[in-house]
């Protein structure tokens, strides 16, 4: 089941709003929007609305805005709401939006108040999409059967495949099986909830029993670089796809096709 | 000055018999008493300065208070300006990249090819986003050290505002062929205990610069020992000369003040990141090899207490 987020924004129509939603459901999720009636208090509207849908339909996580509507008493309506959320369901991750300029301070003082392993996160509006999407990956925490590594390329944690999707046909890459599909879904796997972050040489050497389990581990890394290289019809050299960084691990940086 | 009133007094009264005895005429009496009087006078006088003067210096005191509380005043006041102005410069702003980010899905999603042109102005927009979101949370913060707070102390997990930060340059860094890298030892990094928007500002200004003059890779690597935690911040860009790493953590200096050229930026983040590492108990050092030097680089190191400031 693709995951659900909840937009709560009263400026969900907004361009930057929208090319966050147009971003989350190329990441194959559902988004559901608030859109309160106009009434009295847009503000408590929007808190009421909010936490009705949250009992009713349950969603995966929480796109939340400090500010909902003009008026000074919805100046930071969204912490009242996300007081709330805390208080009765504490384990639904949130990501507030703030506007920039109230960034830091009352971050702070709000974080404060929070459990400190607390599913909660702030991001400014100016953030880009890509930005949006992967705080969120990190806050729900899971990733999704097929991760799509570049624009072609796929990995399928529930088949334990790697495959190459061409002109719509899907080419199983057959060699990348056992511990290598192991190494390669762990490099994978990191990336996408933390590009750029480093795997250390100990979490992948664990596949391998015996002596020179680092030997074995350079070797295999290169197998599945031959390997993923034909599938792909490129050359795959030391600083592609695969890279060792200063002998502390390895990290995945995806080809450009 | 009791002591002295007492011995005073104490003269004045037997003054005539010492002074017949000292004297034997009885004009002694009368000098006798009046430095007894002096005594008493003068401790007298004694007695009542060591008991205003402090006063007078406790109210020159609550005045000098009165204008801490209103510089205070004036530091909220200020903070609460610029958040509104900033609210309201926001919403253009927002508007700009919501079209900006808008037009490139439409693009790409209907696999149109851009002029150049116009996918250099699209991309430029977008890498100059995270340098103005700095820019202007570089400005609050100068504003909050102007008036200082008391530090906030929480428990903190540095490899999350790491991965924060890498987040938001990632795309920038990879649009000028750049890449970020970063690990933590031990993998399991645990907690520190600091005020983590402090340390991700810091951060935050060092990443920014690095994405800048790196040329092609920046490397971020979080480490700790006993008592202290350390990130080290690492490009491959051409470094930075020794007689500019003098200055660089002064306020609003950069390369084109020494050379009497345009500034390119504020010269306010790595001035506030210093504060900032300071406030907390801990420190922002810089060391670099310049080309044409092969081993060319530039590492800032920011060390802070595990456990907060003393």
């Amino acid at each position: 089941m693709p995951n659900t987020i909840l937009i709560v924004d009263d400026e969900s129509e907004s361009p930057i709003v929208n090319a966050v939603k147009r971003r989350l459901d190329k990441e194959g999720w559902l988004t559901q929007i608030i859109k309160p009636e106009p009434s009295g208090s847009i503000g408590d509207e929007f808190e009421a609305l909010t936490l009705y849908t949250i009992e009713a339909d349950s969603p995966d996580g929480i796109l939340l805005d400090i500010r909902l509507g003009e008026h000074k008493e919805d100046q930071f309506k969204g912490l009242d709401i996300l007081q709330k959320i805390v208080n009765n369901y504490p384990r639904l991750p949130v990501l507030m939006f703030t506007q920039y300029a109230q960034g830091p301070d009352r971050e702070t003082a709000v974080r404060g108040s929070l459990q400190w392993d607390a599913p909660v996160d702030f991001i400014d509006k100016l953030a880009s999409p890509e930005e949006v999407v992967l705080r969120l990956r990190r806050l729900i925490g899971s990733t999704p059967e097929k991760i799509p590594i570049n624009d072609c390329l796929y990995l399928d944690t529930n088949t334990k495949t790697v495959f190459v999707r061409t002109n719509e046909q899907s080419v199983l890459i057959e060699d990348i099986n056992g511990a290598k599909f192991d190494i390669f879904k762990e490099l994978v796997t990191t990336w996408y909830r933390s590009p750029g972050e480093l795997v250390p040489f100990s979490r992948l050497e664990r596949y391998f029993e015996g002596e020179d389990s680092r030997g074995s581990l350079r070797v295999r890394i290169r197998e599945i670089k031959i390997s993923l290289g034909k599938a792909l019809g490129i050359s795959l050299g030391a600083s592609d796809l695969i890279i060792n960084v200063r002998d502390q691990g390895y990290r995945l940086v995806p080809p450009k096709m | 000055m009791l002591v002295f009133a007492f011995a005073g007094i104490m003269g004045l009264i037997i003054s005539p018999f010492v002074g017949e005895t000292l004297t034997d005429y009885l004009w002694g009496v009368e000098p006798t008493a009046y430095l007894s009087v002096g005594v008493i006078l003068v401790a007298l006088l004694t007695m009542a300065l060591s008991y205003y003067i402090p006063r007078l210096l406790g109210r020159s005191e609550s005045l000098v208070g009165v204008d801490q509380r209103t510089a205070e005043r004036w530091g909220l006041l200020t903070q609460q300006y610029f958040e509104l102005f900033h609210h309201d410069l926001g919403r253009p702003l927002r508007r700009i990249l919501g079209k900006e980010r808008e037009l490139r899905l439409t693009f790409r999603a209907a696999e149109t090819k851009l002029h150049p042109e116009i996918q250099g102005l699209l991309d430029e927009i977008e890498a100059q986003t995270p340098s103005f979101r700095l820019m202007v949370s570089n400005i609050q913060l100068l504003v909050q050290l102007e008036a200082p707070t008391v530090p906030t102390i929480q428990p903190v997990e540095p490899s999350e505002l790491i991965r924060r930060i890498v987040d938001r340059y990632t795309p920038v860094a990879g649009d000028a062929y750049k890449e970020i890298t970063w690990w933590s030892e031990p993998a399991e990094f645990g907690l520190v205990y600091c005020d983590g928007a402090a340390i991700e500002h810091i951060l935050t200004n060092l990443v920014d610069n690095m994405v800048r003059y790196a040329t092609e890779h920046i490397e971020i690597q979080l480490t700790r020992n006993l008592t202290d935690f350390f990130i080290r911040v690492w490009d491959d860009g051409p470094g930075i000369a020794p007689h500019y790493t003098e200055h660089i953590f002064d306020r609003g200096w950069t390369p084109e003040v020494a050379r009497i050229e345009e500034k390119t930026s504020s010269g306010l983040g790595l001035f506030i990141a210093n504060m900032l590492a300071i406030k907390y108990g801990g420190d922002l050092t810089v060391e670099s090899i310049v080309e044409p030097d092969p081993e060319h680089h530039t590492a800032f190191l920011l060390s802070l207490p595990i456990k907060g400031p003393m």
